[in-house]
Order: structure tokens, then sequence, then C-alpha cells
């Protein structure tokens, strides 16, 4: 593949998305809010509480950007050493994530058509968790390959 | 397809990290070629031939299943 991208990006990758994930379980345990009040006081005027809400609304959309765009940057960021074989297992790792995914797609639509529709909330998170195993399962699939699975063989 | 790749790779007391530097792959594609997860391409193989200096067909070789 062409449009790769140097090495270096996957570890930029490996910092930020942790980073952004622990940022978005922060914000959404409340944590962001409590040191908030712990360093301004409690909301006591609305001014206050709306300018608390919109921190939490840059931390989610901050948190969420960088995460993602960590999966990106590990995903399609070249080995030290791009050869025929990790380009074959790239694009393998790729077949299984589609798999996967089709499969969890398909095992969704069949939930919701048993146990009744989860609701706007519910079925923006269902597929807000597509997108993400797509990617993770290709990130696994493809390093559990190339480096562990190979280790262990030698 | 089985292949000679270990046996002549020791004959001519390569490691596998020399054998990948020249050829220019990873160390893993030639793990993997020794322990036949992988088959090469026909220009890798070529490539693997001329720096062990034996032919393609005798490193490597076609098992009934082929």
């Amino acid at each position: 593949m062409k449009f790769l991208l140097p090495h270096q990006f996957k570890k930029i990758g490996a910092i930020i998305a942790p980073l952004g994930f622990f940022l978005w379980v922060c914000m959404q345990m409340g944590f962001v809010t409590q040191l908030l009040i712990f360093l301004f006081g409690k909301s006591l005027s609305e001014q206050r509480e709306s300018s608390y809400h919109l921190v939490n609304v840059i931390i989610a959309i901050l948190s969420f950007f960088s995460f993602l765009g960590g999966i990106y940057f590990i995903a399609f960021s070249k080995e030290k050493l791009e050869d025929e074989m990790v380009e074959r297992t790239r694009l393998e790792s790729f077949q299984v994530a589609a798999l996967v995914q089709l499969i969890s797609i398909i095992i969704g639509f069949l939930s919701m058509s048993i146990f009744g529709n989860p609701g706007e909330g519910g079925l923006m998170l269902f597929f807000i968790v597509l997108i993400f195993l797509f990617w993770l399962c290709f990130i696994f699939r493809f390093n559990y390959t190339l480096h562990i699975k190979i280790k262990n063989e030698k | 397809m089985k292949n000679n790749l270990k046996e002549e790779r020791i004959k001519k007391e390569l490691t596998q990290v020399q054998l990948a530097e020249i050829i220019n792959v990873s160390r893993q594609t030639i793990i993997s070629i020794e322990t036949n997860r992988y088959v090469p391409s026909v220009l890798l193989s070529l490539k693997i031939a001329n720096a062990l200096k034996i032919k393609v067909e005798n490193l490597f070789e076609l098992e009934k299943s082929d």
C-alpha cells in the first residue's frame, strides 16, 4: 500500500489512543466535572454550569478523536521493514476484521429483532462499537500474527 | 509445498538475520518460510535462491496435495 504513514506514527498512535480512551472514561465517570468543582467551586450560577458542560463536551470531542486518530495511526503505519509477507498479513487481517464486523452486525440486528429496539442511544452506541470493533480486531490480528505468533514459533 | 530453506541456510552458515538482510526482508518472513507458514512469491523465491547460490528447484519441493 502506497498511502501508509511512516513507522514513527505507530508510536504516536500507541500514545494518543490510550490517552484519548482514558480521558473519555474520566469524562464519562464525571471526574472532569468533579475536578472543575474542586478547582472553581460548586456550580451555583447557570452560566458557570453551562461552562462546565462546555468543558465536558470539548473533552469528549477531543478524547474521541484522539482515540480514533490514534487507532488510525497504529493501523496505517508502516512496519520497520515492509515486505511482501507484511503486506499479505495486513490484507488478511483486514479480511478477518471485516468478517468479525459482519458477524457482529448480523448478531446485533438479530438481537434487536428478538429483544426489541434499544432506542436511539443504544443504536448509536452499537454503531460506535462496530466501528471500533473493526479497527481493534484488525490491529490485534495484524500484530499478533506478525509479532507474537512468529516469536513463539521460532 | 515443502522447502529446505533452513537446511540450506545452515549449510551456508548464515543466520536468519543475515539472510533477511541480504534479501531485504524482515526476520519474521524468514521464520515464516522456514516453518512453512508462508509461501513466498516467485520474486522472493528467486532472491533467496540467489542469495544461497542454489537453484529454486532445490529449495522448494511440491507435495502430493499441491
